[in-house]
């Protein structure tokens, strides 16, 4: 796995990212969070983008596993025949939000489904990302 | 989600888009922080001056598995970054590193202790070697390297 982080966890960091989409949207509209998310999905993320392009979810289901445990997310993720299902039953960044006292941006899930779509994007995969309720949803990846 | 532990490397896309916007988009974005921080620190480095200072930059030391070394004196906090995780995150990406990337720290930094009556001599050093160095004193000392 490309990035593997270990030693002591920033929380807070989720709060700073919450008031980021914020004030992106409100000063540059929609279209900047698109532009910084695509970036992240397939420039920082470029191994697991390219593992997806090459038909392999592999990186992406580690990167998931390893970053939901590590935070202490609840969740589980479900192989199938042409993908893979993530269900996010408490999302450690929106938790932290709460804990904070901080209202999530209305935005702030599109971190998730644009980094996803953006890891997708010109590959076999297609992403698909729900919210089912505050801090919870399912992002499925699979074949087109 | 976007993990906190790769908050940085998002941070490094923000500023990347905000310095391609031209018309002082950063500057007015680190504003916009050090607002924001105000209300984790404002009070927090009026009422316990330095030394409240000192326990933030501490707790940050810890949380952000900082190699930092806080040098709190009586009438100066000197904080010496030898290796910055941060600017070290955002070098090891594959998205590359927005040769600003520092700048965001003195950016909300000295805004901030100026309103809690506070200098701050900030030196960077190199944008791309994670060193930093800054040295805070209470404004009226305003050069306390002349009193020694």
């Amino acid at each position: 796995m490309r990035y593997r982080e270990t030693g002591e966890l920033h929380l807070d960091f989720h709060g700073a990212t919450s008031a980021t989409i914020d004030y992106l949207v409100e000063r540059y509209g929609e279209a900047a969070l698109h532009e910084i998310f695509f970036n992240v999905g397939q420039k920082v993320y470029k191994s697991i983008h390219e593992k997806l392009q090459r038909g392999d979810i592999s990186g992406l289901v580690e990167h998931w596993q390893y970053f939901f445990e590590r935070e202490k997310g609840v969740f589980k993720i479900t192989k199938t025949a042409d993908g893979v299902i993530l269900k996010v039953s408490e999302c450690p960044a929106v938790r932290q939000l709460l804990k904070l006292g901080l209202k999530p941006s209305p935005h702030f899930c599109k971190q998730t489904s644009l980094v996803n779509e953006a890891m997708c994007e010109h590959t076999p995969f297609e992403a698909k990302t729900e919210i089912t309720g505050c801090g919870k949803c399912r992002q499925t990846i699979k074949k087109r | 989600m976007i993990p906190s532990d790769h908050f940085v490397r998002f941070y490094n896309e923000v500023f990347k888009f905000l310095d391609k916007q031209g018309n002082g988009a950063l500057q007015e974005y680190y504003s916009v922080i050090s607002h924001h921080q105000e209300r984790h620190c404002l009070e927090l480095f009026k009422t316990k001056g330095l030394q409240g200072m000192y326990d933030y930059w501490e707790h940050i030391r810890i949380e952000e598995n900082c190699d930092m070394t806080l040098d709190l004196q009586p009438d100066c906090l000197t904080i010496t970054m030898n290796k910055c995780p941060s600017l070290s995150k955002a070098m090891d990406n594959d998205a590359g590193l927005c040769l600003k990337y520092c700048e965001h720290c003195p950016g909300w930094v000295v805004p901030l202790l100026k309103k809690a009556g506070y200098e701050c001599q900030y030196n960077i050093i190199d944008r791309q070697v994670p060193r930093c160095h800054m040295r805070i004193y209470p404004a009226q000392n305003a050069n306390p390297d002349r009193k020694k």
